[in-house]
């Protein structure tokens, strides 16, 4: 079964990334580096996919003629996604444990970041 | 250049579409469907997913031992990811045109949707970010 692993974040919690030292940065990298690796050499690995700074983002509707109108104004709260991991795995259990993985990759001075991790299942869905 | 289009909404928009008719569910498939197909057809097309149910959604977080530590309690304003499709385009633009025909998917009785699609541009590699 498949579920997708997804990392989020505020604005506010993009921002505190910037200040981290890049020894700290190189640190987490190398620690989600290492899970994906793992992940290849179990057959879990599907996919993952990290995405650009939320500021680019933009929301889109269309206009009754089909043209699009974007929007790039967001409220604080909104969670944005930062990056996912795809994995094919036995049971949501370990599905869960591999997340618990992720959240606890290092951040600054080492400590774990703790991050929350959503997992999710795949809709069996015919439109897939 | 790629960019993820993605589908949020809150548990009460999920629990809004469940209630849908099945006409108008099988409109909104065949639509999803034949929006796919044309991505694939003009080569645009990366991949897409559809996501199960907000209810079965785990957050987890790791324990003080790196245990998983799993909750399913999210605020109401939660929005949940509900499917997405990474398109491979020549400018944003051309993206938020492909965003724009999703939006209109039809909802009940046919109607456009107008349903909100978040663009996000998608890293080729972490060094992309500029940091």
């Amino acid at each position: 079964m498949k579920y997708i692993l997804l990392m989020s974040s505020t604005k506010a919690g993009v921002s505190g990334y910037h200040t981290w030292s890049q020894s700290d940065r190189d640190a987490h990298m190398q620690t989600l580096g290492a899970i994906v690796k793992e992940l290849v050499e179990t057959g879990e690995f599907a996919a993952t996919q990290g995405l650009a700074e939320p500021k680019e983002a933009k929301v889109v509707r269309g206009e009754k003629n089909g043209l699009p109108v974007t929007d790039g104004i967001f409220p604080e709260s909104k969670e944005f996604l930062l990056g996912y991991w795809i994995v094919d795995v036995a049971t949501p259990e370990r599905a869960y444990a591999i997340a618990g993985r992720i959240s606890a990759a290092p951040g600054p001075r080492r400590v774990p970041t703790n991050m929350p991790i959503e997992v999710r299942q795949f809709a069996e869905h015919p439109a897939n | 250049m790629k960019y993820i289009l993605m589908m949020n909404g809150k548990k009460s928009d999920f629990d809004g579409y469940a209630q849908w008719s099945k006409e108008d569910l099988q409109a909104n498939v065949a639509f999803m469907r034949a929006f796919s197909r044309e991505l694939k057809d003009s080569g645009t097309f990366v991949t897409s997913e559809g996501l199960g149910w907000p209810i079965e959604a785990r957050l987890v977080r790791a324990g003080s031992q790196g245990e998983p530590i799993t909750d399913g309690v999210f605020p109401e304003s939660k929005e949940f990811l509900a499917g997405y499709w990474i398109v491979d385009v020549e400018s944003p633009e051309q993206a938020y045109a492909i965003a724009a025909r999703l939006s209109h998917a039809p909802g009940p009785g046919g109607e456009p949707g107008n349903m909100p699609v978040e663009v996000r541009r998608v890293l080729s590699s972490h060094s992309d970010l500029g940091l």
